[in-house]
């Protein structure tokens, strides 16, 4: 055993993609490291904070901000604006708060998002992962702008066998998901959406490969309207197939 | 219901030329910018963080600076008047026109114009007003305000601008650009030339000179604070750099950032007006610093989006501004704002009101392409969430501004409660699985066969996506027995490889070895201007044949003791004669330069007495003679010249004239000169 990490699962994994879950402590159980689930976590508390609700938003942080800090060590999160909300968001949300800001920014100190955990902290790149066929990457917004992770998933997918990496064309446009954007601006967002969708056609891969739940619920949403048959898929399930 | 908003972006998205047009923009403003940002002196994220650091430290001090700028501009004998909110700045300008007679307005882009709604203000006092920016002038004929900070007609395709102008101005109806930009030009080189009155903007205040920098291709900029008597310029109080230095930073990022050029073609430096010497120049110039609500926003913690320096990258990089376009940004019930895409979606709310534009502040993603895109690296992404926290809360959150007043939260209300809910539920583990379980089931009841709900389109959610169902057993319930099967398997990978990357990364091409002579000849062809490299002698035989195998007998000229030796004498042996005055009838102009500019490929003229500023502004064709040995290396030095800094008038010339105003097409030649001809002399 390397370590153990804190995996905090993020509220879309647990609650719509549990083998989401499964795939990524798989992934980290073959690099040798141990998972723990922190008991009690919930949310992030991104969708309020997002919608400009910060009163809302506090009692979800302070309980998220204890239950980690029940453990130490590296926090695991596999979803880029969950990372983000915790490594950024949660400054923000408290920076009147002296107490609580401190411990938000020890809690940052030790975030690390999935990919970036794998690549940076561990130094793996090959997981033997096997997954023929074409795929494609898209670059989640906070991801790849709020932090500044894009080399790591794709050093990632280059390593898995009998894959072939086609660009995805404008991977770095947003695919309309926004959190509340979706719902309050569903016009916009959809067009933003259809654009995805065209790129993602226009690859020709049946698979597009993302780091975040949100981005993937909302890109296959719009392929299942549609009764397409490509897929968006999280990483850790392309790189737990061996 | 939806909103006015939603009505007014529902037609943006229903009408297929603007997304068209607005898919055109962003693709060739995106790679122009990406493009010109790699031929940068320095590392791009570098310059940004100091640009930054520049401009927050600005608008720290923005008094002590106002003072500074304010006092050596009136030195200058420039006459400042102080507005505080737009109906001040109104006043102010109204006052001057009425002092000074005006009848004809000539007025270049200013966006703080736009702000005040200076036009409608003037006419209602009888004056006429004519806007001579291509694209503003364009709009100006529609009566529709600009779609866009830097590119008014961005909205607009060839045929439409071609029908307006035959509705408009009773000429046949032609696509044909060059043609349409060319009767632009002969109707507003009247309007230049007869002006009472022009009235510009400021891109930049020098505050150490009191000097204001304006940026412009088409020469419309120069004409209107060259040749009317009056010239008014409009500027916001924050847009002020220290130092010639800090503006040469500036002026590496804003061009690259707006249009992809290393320059504009005409960077104009205006310190003041006509000097008893000189024989040309506005003999009055104001300056109208226009408040307007920035000093409540330096207050706020929104003071950051006041380093904005208005080159409109976010707009081309924001994936919402191109599906909407800048006339769909209006408050929610169609208020209107000048200001657009994301940089308008926190400065409309900022200065005028949450309660009236707070809307916009919710019609973004939060991508952050826009923070991506900026050169000053303002962190819009976070004002954008300060903003719902202020709208979401009213008069809460003080810090916003000063006139944010109480006014009905701006989230949804169906949405607020399922959030409200959501938050409830997610601060108590129990309540969360519980939650959780439950939706798994009744998801069941509603999608028995498939695992994506087809959701009803009222969600906003549905409206054309389906939703994957959630488990029965949330992952953290199924925890336990999976952390208990993989820890039995053991750990299967061997020792970590070297990195492989597949993808391509950028690499900046490093300069090739050309020293700056080679490299000034360069960037002025690469610009469309033409190069000749030759003694004085040949340059003086040169020039008189040039002109005279265009049939051109007399030119706009600075004075023979501005001019290298020999060239008066060859003309006048050529019967070509040389006059200062500016006539449009002339067709050629022949200046000497102060220095050259190799990085940019740009010409520095210094005006004064002997040495019109119209004879590289108004011919069709401009001569301009250099020193070989005057070439400096970059911006920098040129604006560290001691000679630039305290001239009256200088302009730096990058190319011919240009606009690409309409369907993002490039015409040369608008209303300064189509064609530049420099001459570089080897002594």
């Amino acid at each position: 055993m390397r370590e153990t990490v804190q995996l905090f699962v993020t509220c879309i994994i647990d609650t719509l993609y549990p083998q989401i879950g499964k795939d990524i402590v798989e992934v980290l159980g073959r690099c040798g490291v141990r998972v723990e689930l922190p008991a009690g976590q919930t949310c992030c508390g991104q969708p309020a904070y997002n919608a400009g609700m910060r009163d809302e938003t506090l009692p979800i942080a302070k309980h998220t901000l204890k239950v980690f800090e029940k453990a130490t060590g590296v926090v695991v999160v596999p979803s880029g604006s969950c990372a983000a909300m915790l490594r950024h968001g949660y400054l923000e949300l408290f920076a009147d708060d002296p107490e609580w800001r401190r411990r938000a920014e020890s809690l940052a100190g030790r975030v690390f998002e999935f990919s970036e955990y794998l690549v940076d902290q561990l130094g793996v790149v090959d997981l033997g992962a096997r997954f023929p066929g074409k795929i494609t990457y898209h670059s989640s917004c906070h991801l790849l702008r709020d932090l500044g992770i894009d080399r790591q998933p794709r050093l990632l997918l280059s390593a898995v066998r009998e894959a072939e990496l086609v660009e995805l064309p404008h991977a770095d446009e947003c695919c309309g998901f926004g959190g509340v954007f979706s719902v309050e601006h569903p016009e916009i967002s959809s067009a933003m959406l259809q654009r995805k969708i065209e790129n993602l056609e226009s690859s020709e891969a049946p698979v597009v490969v993302a780091c975040d739940a949100g981005c993937i619920t909302n890109i296959n949403g719009g392929l299942h309207r549609q009764q397409k048959t490509q897929r968006a898929v999280y990483i850790a399930e392309i790189l737990a197939r061996q | 219901m939806p909103s006015q908003f939603r009505k007014r972006i529902q037609k943006s998205l229903d009408n297929p030329a603007l997304q068209s047009a607005l898919d055109h923009n962003a693709e060739r403003r995106r790679n122009a910018r990406v493009t010109a940002n790699a031929s940068l002196p320095e590392e791009l994220n570098s310059l940004r963080q100091k640009a930054h650091a520049l401009r927050a430290r600005v608008i720290s001090n923005l008094d002590q600076y106002l003072e500074q700028f304010t006092s050596q501009a009136e030195a200058n004998g420039i006459q400042i008047h102080y507005a505080r909110t737009a109906a001040e700045a109104v006043e102010s300008v109204l006052q001057i026109a009425r002092d000074s007679q005006a009848q004809l307005v000539a007025k270049s882009k200013t966006m703080v114009g736009e702000e005040i709604q200076i036009n409608p203000a003037l006419e209602a006092e009888g004056l006429q007003v004519v806007e001579t920016d291509l694209g503003e002038y364009i709009v100006q004929l529609r009566g529709e305000p600009p779609a866009h900070i830097i590119t008014p007609a961005v909205h607009l395709s060839r045929a439409e601008v071609g029908q307006t102008f035959q509705e408009k101005l009773g000429v046949a109806f032609t696509e044909d650009i060059p043609t349409l930009t060319a009767i632009a030009r002969k109707v507003l080189r009247q309007v230049f030339l007869e002006a009472d009155i022009g009235i510009s903007g400021v891109n930049f205040g020098i505050a150490e000179s009191g000097g204001l920098c304006l940026l412009t291709n088409e020469g419309n900029g120069r004409m209107v604070t060259t040749l009317p008597e009056v010239h008014i310029a409009l500027m916001g109080i924050e847009r002020l750099v220290p130092t010639y230095t800090d503006l040469a930073l500036m002026l590496e990022l804003l061009p690259r950032s707006a249009t992809g050029q290393k320059l504009t073609v005409y960077t104009s430096l205006i310190r003041g007006p006509r000097q008893p010497d000189e024989e040309e120049g506005p003999r009055q110039r104001h300056l109208v610093l226009v408040d307007n609500g920035r000093s409540a926003l330096r207050e706020s913690n929104l003071a950051e989006i006041l380093y904005c320096i208005r080159c409109g990258a976010c707009l081309n990089a924001c994936p919402i501004f191109r599906e909407i376009g800048g006339h769909a940004y209006q408050g929610t019930s169609g208020e209107h704002t000048p200001y657009s895409g994301p940089i308008g979606s926190v400065l409309s709310p900022g200065l005028f009101g949450i309660s009236e534009f707070g809307n916009l502040a919710r019609a973004s993603s939060l991508c952050g392409a826009c923070k991506e895109a900026c050169p000053v690296d303002i962190d819009l992404p976070k004002l954008l969430l300060r903003l719902r926290a202020e709208g979401a809360r009213p008069g809460r959150v003080k810090k916003i501004t000063q006139n944010s007043g109480m006014y009905d939260p701006l989230v949804p209300p169906a949405l607020r409660l399922a959030l409200r809910a959501f938050s409830w539920t997610a601060s108590s583990p129990r309540l969360f699985s519980a939650a959780q379980r439950l939706a798994g089931i009744l998801s069941r009841l509603v999608s028995p066969f498939s695992e994506d709900i087809k959701v009803p389109a009222f969600s906003g959610w549905g409206y054309a996506r389906d939703l994957a169902r959630p488990a029965v057993t949330p992952f953290h319930a199924q925890f336990g027995s999976i952390a208990q099967k993989i820890s039995e398997k053991s750990p299967q990978l061997k020792e970590p490889e070297a990195e492989t990357a597949h993808f391509a990364t950028n690499h900046r091409e490093l300069p090739g070895n050309l020293d700056p002579v080679e490299r000034f000849e360069a960037e002025l062809t690469t610009l469309g201007g033409e190069f000749m490299r030759c003694k004085p002698e040949q340059a003086a035989e040169s020039i008189a044949e040039l002109l005279q195998s265009l049939d051109i007998d007399v030119v706009q000229s600075w004075e023979k003791e501005s001019l290298p030796a020999g060239i008066a004498e060859r003309l006048s042996q050529a019967d070509i004669q040389m006059r200062s005055d500016p006539d449009p009838g002339i067709r050629a102009g022949l200046t000497g330069a102060l220095a050259g500019i190799a990085e940019t490929g740009s010409l520095v003229l210094a005006g004064g007495p002997g040495r019109p500023m119209s004879a590289s502004l108004l011919p069709e064709l401009h001569i301009a003679v250099l020193r070989a040995k005057d070439i400096c290396e970059n911006l920098a030095q040129a604006l560290s010249l001691s000679q630039l800094q305290a001239a009256n008038c200088a302009v730096l010339i990058s190319g011919p004239s240009r606009t690409a105003d309409i369907e993002m097409t490039l015409t040369i030649g608008v209303h300064g000169p189509g064609r530049l001809v420099v001459y570089c002399l080897d002594e």
